[in-house]
């Protein structure tokens, strides 16, 4: 193989020649130079003859030379990111073209499975997001970033302490199970608990297939698939470099408005009082107290470093990033923090004129502490219910222990006693080999892979936190250790234990493809024919030892540890392997660009199935017209309107492995002689015709430019997901309720979400002095569950309260997680009115909240669920999002708000308990005195107040301000005076305000705890505000 | 140009050749056993024995319900809604939605699941001298699991030696108790025909194997409660004629962790303290949780540990011992008396969920047990559930040799239990016997598990629990999930 340029060029115009020669013997040459907005020559710039196949691309120079037959009319120059420029030839030679960057334009190019298309010729329901509007934000998380930026797709923080995670939901939740839609980073399958992983500043973009055109990717697309790509180089372009950092600071978005020390004196007096009849405390006069939410939130920097460099030479090009970020926690000091390092290389070198290698390697290393959140017994729960007349620290140096309750620990306590780290290296790669057979057809071979090692290391000292707390792992305020009893009197110290685990990950994927592109004069055919085959393998080890030496942390290793002979120390593992095995074919039919036409085909094997179901197919179609070509269309305003639809079935195969077989891995464990033997029982009971969840969706939308300005884009789908994988409850009778026992998994179930989209995008020459830019979007979803398992009324979801009611259900004729409980109506004033009431109400009391007798029979039924009824979805009904920028001369300043509307939250994180600290609208509860009809009566007698019932569920509904930020950017003259392109200095405020009613920390709450626990906040960590300033510099 | 041509050449054959082989997709999973042809060998049928066994430390539920809906307790706890399905059992309001209820239903199904797992025909079949034995402990823990099925809901679905899939339940009817009577009836006397005494070498001697002793004990009071006096009469006196067991001196000891497996033990839950647990999984326990659930609410004083209030015993209760019966004091602890006697100034909490001045003085949270367990404390005891002692035969032996007319035995195994609490020896004859042994059951055994269940036997209930309504009461309410999940054709029980 030669690698002499000269003979490549000299080939390729003999090649060319030879071409133009067996078609038509009347021929010419046109030569030119291509070049860029700032006047540098552009490489690689496609050159084509309008209507005619093939084409040529401009060389390292920016130059090139194409043949054109004498009925060659017009050339078209198309390059990423750049406006198409199409030119009349009227005989001419020579076409000199400067390319301008394209806004958002029809020719810009959206990746979708396995190729590359343009705006104009996109038949299925996909959005581009690019880099910069994420990496503008600062907003610490891909995933946070993502909210707001695509109609259609859900984003919900899981929460908002460093390195936590979102949940994303493209159209609605479609099943009871896993939710999360497909990433792949380069191709590169990515889990989505890992996002956080990846660096903003990394981002070319982001494009969202939320349509059945994600069908390529079969039997793992049916939550749609977010296609992200990283930054690449270009052929011959100089290398620029670009920093950029900033550094902020945070603080919690809210604090609750609790009792101070003297209303919960006087609100807990009247309690007990009235339960009791004797008072808590004889002087109530106490004045604000322990405020325990100072003591817990507090300033927390935030800061990133960001580095690249992009470039190429002749045959190849580069793009080579870094980024350090660092994020302390607003809560518990330095025991909740995030710190990433980013190494980023992306490498595409032809190798031979037809033979091109790219090459990607991203690396990650990330440093985690983390808090107990999100529950019972997490920081912030321990905090709101903690005693305001209690200090932090007691008169004889002890941690307060609150020894009235068992469940409530002292916060600071537990943030000092809380040592748990977790690290992270990943390494995500490509290896990719395109081939060009010829100029219609060449041939993908890649070789994709993610490792990841994921380290846990969890130090749990000696502590105590009071008589009988839960949490104590000391048997006393001297921190003596347990005694354990391992033989007839033989007792051995149980002291401070460290648990270490090391998971790997690996992924390696081969995928190798076809792609056929031809034109023949009106006719264009694109094809594209592959295979892939995936494996994904995971590697678990821990252990954990006991009586590290000093009670201390600084020797917090298994090498460390004194357990005597190795007693009670204990080691764990578990391996898993999980397979799939892919064709996929697509076929697209255009004719003049007006009319296109494409299907899809892809089967799929996957080893989560028994082999009487392991393969399925999954085909779809689309089409789309672009009526504003049609000759009869003569709309002036409108510059562009294309009309589309698709349909089609992808997969869903995310559950366990060997679901479809009866595994020995139940938990059969007795004692026997004193010692706990081991046995065995059956795990998951078997389902052997156990096959993958089937969405059918349709989508119907139109795309629209007006006065070539205004971007328009809506959609409309109905998406509806059958065979739901399920592990719904059995009957008692298959005997999957004992330990470690779980009830088969099988098909059934139909969820439908309906929903409309729309986007607005705005934006002036961004090269103007004086411009604006507006994107606005709106989603509209409307989530039902069709049906249940036969013999299920419904799933029970989570429960609300310590032991009590369950609070969501997945149900038909109900959105998914839905809130059911009983529904109040006022509040009993007087002893006639419970008397004279038709419906019985149980041992109801004057100040007793007053529930509604839904089933009619005279009577509230609280041992059954006949008065139970619907309190509202977790689920939004519309979400909004909206960037403006303005820009003049310089000064830019632009806003990102999002808004969520018409979902409910549940009020999880009072503890119904009589001591425990509430929130300050106690002070409106009912008495002689204050007839409330809201909030009922404090008693620390027997009452149902505390059942699970609209009482407790708020209205979720918000605005937030999520990024605002004034930048200056640098005139040209001065940049040019330090040697550097482009300047720019700008202060920006994260989660500035959220409107709101909901009273709890954080409107913002994704799933903690499954599908089925939306909108329960547990006491949830909450997103910060952050103020903060930086600086990106281009050289 | 070749080289690359031949070398994608052969990518795209290799890559069509996989396309054909799906055998790239069959994997097994890594070092687990498939539930099908695993009986290979003695360990394999030991290892599923211990499986069967573990449903036994399900019987908490079973526990607490036996008094709590009873005249003898209240369900505690921290609120009304805090495990409610007890709440509402101790008000006689249950109904057919009842999670403790469900609980007992899969509990004890799991079980009986596990049994037919070791006892289902096997395609092929290893012997061993030891098998016997091994398919002997299976049909009596799956006529253990059956009788407290019967007990609690009558007519249920009879399993026998096959496991059965979803759809399979769906054409199942609930067998008439007589049936799964007589089923209970067969399995323990294969049990009894091949088990030896413990105190025989025979034996494994392993604590916790059940043995003839037990089967006996289970058999005689399955007897009992069909009414079948003269077989239980039988049973029991060969029982007590092995010279086997004898009554521990002290009452008072009895239910201390080391006073198991004493001459007083038939049939004993086995509980552990060396495993660490959480209330997420109350049934993966190796823990007796009633222990630290019937603790004192944020108590912090001497002798007892602190607890969540289950399980309260009532004044009624307490006031229904004779005076000086020093079984008042071991089975209901008046906690303010206990303060003021011993710990002035100790405070302890009062759960919303009830309050009696009274706690369950059998299983309780000792000091020690806070000092000595893994957490949580509350769920680690090690403590036995005791749930055949030989008090217990003596009283059923009692009442059975009333019942056929010999009131001379009777009067000397009633009298039996009452020497070794020193009180009196009853000299009653006829029905009157029969209420002082009806009498003498509830001081001995009140607070564990047995009152509600002997006063529907007897035909009690009604006179002796508030809102005990006669011809529904007797049975619970088949859990309604339970009859829509296999296929919603079951009748309800009477009065549901």
């Amino acid at each position: 193989m030669s690698s002499n340029p000269n003979f490549s060029k000299l080939l390729l115009v003999s090649f060319l020649t030879l071409f133009s020669f067996y078609f038509t013997a009347q021929t010419s040459i046109i030569t030119g130079t291509v070049v860029d907005e700032n006047k540098e020559t552009m490489p690689g710039v496609n050159v084509k003859v309008v209507g005619k196949d093939g084409g040529t691309t401009t060389d390292f120079d920016g130059k090139y030379a194409i043949t054109v037959e004498s009925d060659s009319v017009k050339l078209i120059f198309s390059f990423i990111g750049y406006r198409n420029f199409t030119t009349a030839i009227n005989g001419r030679n020579k076409i000199d073209v400067q390319l301008q960057l394209s806004t958002k334009s029809l020719d810009e190019v959206v990746v979708v499975g396995y190729g590359k298309t343009t705006v104009k010729e996109l038949t299925g329901a996909t959005v581009q997001v690019k880099g910069e509007s994420i990496e503008r934000l600062n907003i610490p998380r891909m995933d946070q970033a993502l909210q707001g930026q695509v109609s259609g797709v859900t984003i919900n923080t899981n929460s908002g302490s460093p390195g936590g995670s979102s949940s994303i939901r493209i159209r609605g939740l479609s099943t009871f199970g896993d939710n999360d839609p497909l990433i792949l980073v380069d191709g590169v399958v990515y889990d989505s608990e890992g996002l956080n992983a990846l660096n903003p500043g990394d981002i070319e973009s982001i494009n969202v297939l939320k349509d059945a055109t994600a069908g390529i990717y079969g039997v793992r697309a049916a939550n749609g698939v977010i296609i992200i790509e990283t930054k690449k180089g270009r052929k011959g372009a100089k290398p620029k470099f670009e920093f950029g950092t900033y550094y902020g600071m945070q603080q919690t978005t809210k604090s609750l408005d609790l009792l101070n020390a003297a209303e919960y004196a006087l609100v807990k007096n009247e309690m007990f009082i009235r339960g009791t009849g004797s008072p808590i405390f004889n002087n109530t006069d106490l004045k604000m107290g322990t405020n325990w939410q100072d003591t817990i939130f507090q300033n927390a920097p935030i800061q990133s470093y960001n580095f690249g460099v992009t470039g190429g030479g002749e045959n190849s090009s580069f793009s080579i990033g870094g980024n350090y970020f660092s994020q302390d926690g607003i809560v518990g000091g330095d025991k909740s923090s995030f710190d990433r390092y980013n190494a980023r290389v992306n490498l595409v070198n032809s190798l031979t004129d037809k033979l091109t290698l790219s090459s990607v390697l991203l690396f990650t290393h990330e440093e985690r502490k983390a808090l107990p959140e999100n529950g019972i017994g997490s920081v912030l729960y321990n905090t709101i219910n903690a005693f305001p007349t209690r200090p932090v620290v007691t008169a004889d140096g002890n941690y307060e222990y609150f020894l009235e309750v068992s469940d409530i620990i002292n916060p600071v306590a537990q943030i000092e006693n809380t040592h748990n780290n977790s690290a992270v290296n990943k390494l995500v790669g490509k290896q990719e080999f395109e081939y060009k057979i010829n100029k219609n057809l060449s041939f993908t071979n890649r070789l994709s892979y993610n490792y990841a090692s994921v380290d846990n290391k969890t130090f749990s000292p000696l502590a105590w936190y009071g008589a009988g707390k839960y949490a104590n792992s000391a048997i006393n305020a001297n921190l003596d250790p347990v005694q354990v009893e391992i033989a007839e009197d033989v007792f051995i110290e149980r002291g401070a234990s460290v648990f270490e685990q090391r998971a790997t990950y690996l992924d390696l994927n081969f995928e190798s493809f076809l792609n056929y592109s031809r034109t023949i004069e009106d006719h264009n055919i694109k094809a594209t024919l592959g295979t892939s085959v995936f494996s994904r393998r995971g590697d678990v080890l821990n252990g954990t030892a006991f009586n590290i030496p000093n009670n201390s942390v600084d020797f917090a290793d298994i090498s460390a540890n004194m357990a005597q002979n190795g007693y009670l120390n204990n080691t764990g593992s578990y391996e898993f392997e999980e397979r799939l095995l892919s064709n996929f074919l697509r076929a697209e039919y255009g004719f003049k660009y007006k009319y296109i036409f494409s299907a899809i085909l892809r089967r799929d094997g996957s080893s989560k199935f028994g082999p009487n179901s392991r393969f399925g197919y999954f085909p779809s179609v689309s089409g789309a017209w672009i009526v504003s070509d049609e000759d009869f269309f003569n709309v002036g305003a409108i510059s562009f309107f294309k009309v589309r639809t698709s349909y089609g079935i992808s997969g869903n195969d995310q559950i366990a492995n060997f679901a479809y077989r009866a595994l020995l891995n139940g938990e059969g464990v007795y004692v026997f002689n004193d010692i706990i033997t081991p046995g065995v029982a059956i795990g998951t009971a078997a389902n052997p015709d156990l096959k993958w969840e089937t969405t059918r969706q349709l989508n119907l939308g139109v795309d629209l430019q007006l006065f070539n300005l205004f971007d328009v884009s809506a959609n409309y789908f109905i998406k509806n997901t059958n065979d739901l994988l399920f592990s719904p409850d059995v009957s008692a009778i298959i005997g999957s309720y004992g330990p470690g026992g779980y009830p088969p998994i099988i098909n059934a179930g139909d969820v439908s979400n309906k929903g409309f989209e729309f986007e607005f995008a705005y934006a002036t020459d961004a090269n103007k002095n004086i411009g604006m830019n507006v994107n606005f979007n709106f989603t509209y979803i409307d989530n039902e569950v069709k049906s249940v398992p036969s013999g299920v009324e419904f799933l029970p979801g989570a429960s609300f309260g310590v032991g009590g009611n369950t609070a969501t259900r997945f149900e038909a004729g109900f959105p998914i997680g839905y809130f059911i409980g009983y529904q109040t109506d006022g509040i009993f004033q007087t002893q006639e009115e419970i008397d004279n009431s038709s419906v019985k109400q149980a041992g109801a009391q004057v100040g007793d909240l007053r529930f509604v007798d839904i089933d009619g029979d005279g009577e509230i039924n609280f041992s059954n669920n006949t008065d139970k009824t619907n309190l509202g979805s977790p689920i939004p009904k519309f979400m909004f999002g909206s960037v403006l920028g303005f820009n003049v001369f310089g000064l830019d300043i632009s806003a990102n708000l999002y808004a969520s509307l018409g979902h409910k939250i549940v009020r999880n994180y009072e503890r119904q308990q009589p001591y425990a600290n509430q929130l300050d609208y106690v002070l409106d509860r009912w008495t002689i005195d204050n007839p409330s009809n809201d909030v009922p009566v404090v008693t620390t007698s027997i009452n149902r107040n505390g059942v699970f019932s609209d009482f407790y569920v708020e209205d979720g509904s918000y605005l937030r301000l999520r990024n605002i930020q004034i930048g200056y950017v640098l005139p040209k003259k001065i940049c040019e005076k330090f040697g550097t392109d482009f300047v720019r200095f700008y202060v920006a405020a994260n989660n500035l305000f959220t409107i709101t009613n909901y009273m709890g920390y954080d409107p913002d709450i994704g799933a903690t705890q499954g599908t089925l626990s939306g909108g329960m906040d547990y006491g949830f960590y909450p997103q910060a505000k952050t103020i903060m300033g930086g600086v990106n510099i281009k050289f | 140009m070749k080289k690359i041509n031949r070398l994608f050449t052969a990518i795209i054959i290799s890559t069509s050749l996989l396309l054909g082989c799906s055998k790239f997709l069959d994997l097994d999973p890594p070092y687990t056993q498939d539930a099908e042809n695993f009986f290979q060998n003695e360990q394999d049928y030991l290892r599923a024995l211990t499986g069967a066994y573990d449903l036994l430390q399900g019987m908490f539920v079973s526990y607490w319900i036996g008094d709590i809906a009873s005249d003898n307790c209240i369900a505690g706890g921290e609120s009304v809604t805090d495990t409610e399905g007890l709440h509402q059992i101790e008000n006689m309001t249950h109904g057919a939605v009842n999670d403790e209820l469900r609980s007992i239903m899969r509990f004890n199904y799991c079980g009986i699941g596990r049994c037919n797992f070791i006892l289902e025909p096997k395609e092929v079949e290893f012997d061993f001298p030891s098998k016997a034995t091994i398919l002997a402990e299976a049909k009596f823990l799956r006529a253990f699991y059956y009788f407290e099925l019967v007990k609690f809901f009558g007519d249920i679905p009879l399993v026998v030696d096959q496991r059965l899939g979803v759809q399979q339940i769906q054409a199942l009817e609930r067998t008439p108790s007589s049936e799964v009577y007589a089923q209970i009836e067969k399995d323990l006397n294969d049990a009894i025909a091949i088990l030896s005494y413990k105190s025989e070498s025979t034996h494994s001697g392993i604590k916790g194997r059940v043995d003839k002793g037990a089967a006996l004990g289970l058999l005689g009071k399955v007897y009992l409660y069909q009414e079948k006096w003269p077989l239980a009469n039988q049973t029991f006196n060969i029982l007590i004629n092995s010279g086997n067991y004898s009554l521990a001196s002290d009452y008072s000891t009895l239910f201390l962790k080391e006073n198991e497996n004493n001459s007083e033990t038939i049939f004993d839950v086995e509980y552990s303290d060396q495993e660490g647990g959480s209330y997420g999984c109350l049934i993966c326990l190796e823990g007796n949780l009633t222990v630290g659930y019937q603790g004192i609410r944020q108590y912090d004083g001497p002798t007892y540990g602190d607890g969540n209030s289950y399980n309260l015993p009532t004044q009624n209760l307490f006031n229904s011992f004779e005076n000086y019966d020093p079984r008042r004091a071991a089975t209901c602890l008046n906690i303010d008396d206990f303060i003021a006697n011993n710990s002035v100034g100790t405070t302890y909490g009062i759960g919303a969920g009830g309050h009696t001045g009274f706690y369950n003085h059998k299983y309780m949270k000792s000091r020690d047990e806070m000092l000595n367990g893994i957490p949580d404390n509350d769920l680690t005891s090690g403590v036995n559930y005791r749930v055949i002692r030989y008090a217990d035969i003596l009283l059923m032996a009692a009442e059975s040799s009333n019942k056929i007319g010999d009131d001379l035995n009777s009067l000397l195994y009633l009298n039996m239990v009452r020497q070794r609490v020193g009180l009196f020896e009853k000299i009653s004859s006829g029905d009157l016997l029969y209420e002082d042994i009806l009498k003498e059951r509830r001081s001995e055994l009140s607070c564990e598990g047995h009152r509600f269940f002997d006063l529907v036997r007897t035909g009690k209930a009604a006179d002796e629990i508030d809102g005990f309504v006669v011809g529904k009461h007797e049975l619970f309410p088949i859990p309604q999930d339970e009859i829509d999940l296999a296929g919603g054709n079951w009748p309800q029980n009477p009065g549901y």
